[in-house]
């Protein structure tokens, strides 16, 4: 079984997909549910706190915006633990974790500067493109045992 | 450890949200469930859940498909009719994602059947100058 | 209940959430996100003119859109990105201008990083939530029966006696204890009115003092001061209708605020370097030699083109004085490049935000130093309006308003 970072890591089709093969999905709900169950925390609506964008200064300068750093809070660690990825690139409906482009830029680029097994696709508009999609993952997630 | 799943059912699926729900309740485990426009949560402890999601999935391998979510249902941090309305923007993502669910379905379908992938088709080549230059000059002739 | 719209992108993210609902709480409003589909969202360019690669922004746009559709959505609106992001500040001022044109919604805008409270965001909460709740207040055009009013300033407190929309006397003196400070400016201006304090029928604060100096004298109105000055202004200017704009350049902090019938449509309120204020002013002329009074007549005599001057930073700018100096510049060439340099921050960080019509009424004491309202109208290239009294301006506006709240 193998960590696999997904991107978009809120995408329910490809965390999908990485747990159907039997693999572990880095997710970016694993770290929000981390972050909303901390007792005492009061932040709402993420509990996301002043203290999480400079957590982030580890993946960002001090002078990237405070939105990256504290989304890099929750994606850099997950990027940090994953032993392969699996990104799809040209997501048109991106908001909240991944609503800043700059962000997914940066976790796009540590990603694939990270060395790991990945694949890059792009999301299926016809049934040949949707094939060929699922079958390249799951060669690649086949791979990976 | 409590864990929330997201459990969604492809458009194009004979399952619905209510059946999976109905599957759910039937089952008596100690879970707490919430049907959604695009399909059910559940909540409850890890290895009930899990267990549930198999018993899930079985009604249709293909056509339905699992998230973890990281709020439990209706967290009032969340929800909308407590922070002002608006949907939380997870909501945008689930609904772009369900209109392709139905391609995926198919595709998980034809895989597990074994069938040929089709050739991707090839890329486009930008048009030469020379081509470009006789559009111009037919259009403005 | 007034209901804030947030149109914005990062504030979850940068852990400033919190604050921003802490301060619309604290004066009385609830942020709200305005409801929007899928395909406003992703069509956001057919109806808004352009859609970007941040989703968060593309959804901001969307939202704006509907709530200029449907303005009973909200009462005003709250417009804020992250600092430093070039992106969201384009969408910032492009969300704010298409509210502007195309409602009647009162806007803010803000940048923020890790570091904003609520504290600092208090003020222009408390702005925008008077500029909603408070319309007919502020419609208001004469000041009726024997009002005061004190303006707690950070570097002087000031205040003015009113009568039947005349001003009958004045006080002002530099801000050392709150309390001690706004008790001698209403004294002063109380004696030059030949008026006892028991004759007031109602005394309105504003300022940073404002709810201590308000406690103190029991105010009836304890209002901050970018409502307040702006009514100042257009009543001294005699601008009440249409539109305006009214720059103030603070002892701490400066204010822009673009004005449509003596009520604020947007604003801005900024000054992170003292680069950018009276006290750079300040200590020119101490440098000079100079008296305050003295700086802005030596300015008007100057050319700032003469004279490298950088004061976006205190240190930066005092550097740069005291080198200009040393080389042999000449002192109202220097007088006129510090004018220069804090009216081109102004420009630079305020102005941009704001929609600038005419008139440009420029207030607060540092419009009397010549040489900056006349380096704004350089940079402008528009006249700019110092009214009569235009360091009284705020105690100007809470007597004013506070005569409304006495009626009925």
């Amino acid at each position: 079984m193998v960590k696999v970072i997904v991107f978009p890591p809120t995408s329910t089709i490809l965390a999908d997909m990485v747990e159907r093969m039997g693999h572990t999905p880095l997710v970016m709900s694993g770290e929000i549910r981390k972050k909303v169950n901390t007792p005492s925390l009061e932040s709402p609506p993420l509990n996301i706190t002043p203290e999480d964008p400079k957590k982030g200064l580890r993946y960002a300068a001090v002078d990237v915006p405070s939105g990256i750093r504290g989304r890099m809070s929750m994606i850099g660690p997950m990027i940090d633990e994953a032993e392969a990825a699996l990104v799809v690139k040209d997501g048109n409906c991106l908001v909240g974790c991944t609503g800043c482009a700059r962000t997914n830029e940066l976790a796009r680029l540590l990603i694939k500067v990270k060395g790991i097994p990945q694949i890059e696709l792009k999301y299926p508009t016809s049934d040949a493109e949707a094939r060929r999609f699922v079958h390249d993952i799951r060669t690649f997630l086949e791979g990976l045992r | 450890m409590r864990i929330t799943k997201y459990i969604i059912t492809s458009p194009e699926s004979n399952i619905l949200p209510s059946d999976v729900a109905m599957k759910i309740y039937g089952s008596g485990k100690d879970v707490r469930v919430k049907e959604t426009c695009f399909g059910v949560m559940v909540d409850g402890e890890e290895d009930v859940v899990d267990s549930l999601i198999k018993e899930v999935r079985a009604m249709d391998p293909h056509g339905i498909f699992i998230k973890s979510r990281g709020f439990p249902p209706g967290d009032p941090r969340r929800c909308r009719s407590r922070r002002g309305g608006g949907p939380r923007p997870g909501y945008f993502m689930m609904e772009c994602e369900s209109k392709a669910m139905p391609l995926v379905s198919r595709a998980l379908a034809c895989e597990e059947r074994g069938e040929s992938v089709p050739e991707a088709a090839p890329q486009k080549a930008p048009i030469s100058t020379e081509k470009l230059i006789e559009f111009i000059k037919d259009e403005f002739s | 209940m007034i209901r804030i719209a947030q149109l914005s992108c990062g504030a979850e993210y940068s852990g400033v959430q919190r604050e921003l609902e802490k301060a619309a709480e604290a004066v009385g409003a609830r942020l709200i996100f305005p409801e929007v589909a899928l395909d406003d969202v992703l069509n956001v360019e057919s109806r808004f003119g352009i859609e970007v690669p941040s989703g968060d922004l593309n959804l901001a746009m969307a939202r704006a859109t509907r709530l200029v559709e449907n303005p009973d959505l909200a009462d005003a609106v709250f417009v804020c990105t992250c600092f430093r992001c070039a992106e969201g500040a384009i969408v910032r001022g492009e969300v704010r201008r298409f509210i502007h044109s195309h409602s009647r919604l009162p806007v803010l805008t803000y940048s923020f990083t890790e570091r904003t409270t609520s504290d600092t965001l208090l003020t222009r909460m408390e702005a925008l939530v008077t500029t909603a709740k408070m319309k007919g207040l502020l419609a208001r055009e004469k000041q009726t029966g024997l009002t005061a009013g004190i303006d707690s300033g950070s570097t002087t407190t000031k205040a003015v006696i009113m009568r039947d929309n005349e001003i009958i006397g004045t006080g002002w003196v530099p801000t050392t204890e709150v309390l001690k400070s706004a008790d001698a400016a209403l004294e002063a201006a109380l004696t030059e009115a030949k008026v006892k304090r028991e004759e007031l029928e109602g005394i309105g604060t504003t300022g940073y003092g404002r709810f201590l100096v308000g406690k103190h004298v029991n105010a009836r109105l304890m209002q901050e001061e970018i409502t307040v000055n702006s009514k100042g202004a257009v009543f001294l200017a005699d601008a009440q209708r249409g539109a305006a704009t009214v720059i103030d350049i603070g002892g701490m902090d400066n204010k822009a605020i673009s004005v449509q019938d003596g009520i604020p449509g947007g604003f801005t309120m900024g000054g992170i370097c003292a680069g950018a204020s009276g006290r750079f002013l300040e200590l020119t002329a101490r440098r000079l030699g100079v008296n305050i009074t003295e700086l802005g007549k030596l300015a008007l005599k100057g050319f700032h083109e003469n004279v490298t001057m950088n004061s976006y930073c205190i240190v930066f700018g005092t550097q740069s004085l005291v080198n200009s100096l040393s080389k042999g510049s000449r002192p109202e060439d220097v007088a006129m490049a510090a004018c220069h340099s804090v009216a081109e921050q102004v420009f630079e960080q305020q102005l941009q935000e704001v929609e600038v019509k005419q008139p440009v009424i420029m207030v607060g004491g540092t419009s009397l130093i010549e040489g900056l309202p006349k380096a704004m109208e350089n940079l402008l290239g528009l006249p700019v309006i110092v009214p009569r009294y235009a360091q009284y301006i705020g105690a100007v506006g809470a007597a004013l308003l506070v005569s409304g709240l006495l009626e009925g």
